[in-house]
């Protein structure tokens, strides 16, 4: 993620504010679909043309952590990065809804 | 002759002070928000829902001198070249989202009446006729 550090701050110019769990989680999640990305040689707009979005924006949004990939959208989200649905689906519940999967999968993922 | 020094607008890169007043300001509502960069190196605003989730609610980038806002699960919401007409459609979508939860509050308020209407206070009613029906026995007992 190329995030500008000069600009990381939030409403009213309180720089260092504690990141929530959740965002932080979001983040790793964004890591790695990245990575994913990466690993199966799309850029940010080559995924988001084959998704069929008009812009990119979005999927930046996902991998900066501000927002999850949807669940209607994981499908085939998946399919285009070259993975199994359901194991893909399974990895973003980690990050995204930890409880619920500890509770559908067990202690680790 | 005075010459008006106007501000170039950014097409590439992070966000001018004046792009982040101009949204802000014209939000003027005190959340959460912060900025990224895309993988081309186009800049991203994300307004930011309320703790401890923090999700994205709305997001604006700029991509070619022209900003595109969406909401935070990736719907195309508006387009313009105008910084100032892409803020307030974003204050008038964060606005629907605030009645949108409104109404669903109410929803739950009526849908929780209805439940006491129907299965709590027949009950009542109820034990008040038995106790009616009861009460003057009592007496005649005590």
């Amino acid at each position: 993620m190329k995030l500008d550090r000069d600009q990381v701050k939030s409403a009213e110019g309180q720089p260092g504010k504690a990141v929530p769990e959740a965002r932080l989680r979001r983040k790793q999640a964004g890591d790695w679909l990245k990575q994913r990305r990466a690993d199966a040689g799309l850029s940010q707009v080559d995924l988001a043309a084959k998704l069929g979005l008009k812009y990119y924006t979005f999927i930046s949004q996902v991998e900066n952590g501000f927002s999850r990939v949807p669940t209607e959208a994981m499908e085939a989200w998946a399919t285009q990065l070259g993975l199994d649905p359901a194991s893909f689906a399974r990895h973003l519940l980690v990050y995204y809804e930890p409880e619920l999967h500890r509770l559908l999968f067990g202690a680790k993922p | 002759m005075n010459v008006i020094a106007f501000e170039r607008t950014r097409i590439a890169g992070t966000w001018s002070d004046a792009e982040l007043n101009t949204i802000l300001g014209t939000l003027n509502d005190g959340r959460e928000w912060d900025t990224g960069l895309t993988e081309n190196g186009d800049a991203q605003l994300y307004l930011l829902g309320p703790g401890p989730d923090q999700a994205c609610e709305l997001c604006v980038s700029r991509i070619g001198g022209r900003y595109i806002l969406e909401d935070g699960a990736g719907r195309l919401l508006f387009e313009h070249r105008s910084l100032p007409l892409v803020a307030m459609h974003a204050r008038t979508a964060l606005r629907i989202t605030r009645w949108s939860l409104v109404a669903r509050i109410v929803v739950v308020w009526c849908t929780i009446r209805d439940v006491i209407h129907d299965r709590i206070e027949p009950l009542l009613e109820e034990s008040e006729e038995l106790l009616v029906l009861l009460t003057p026995q009592l007496a005649a007992f005590v």
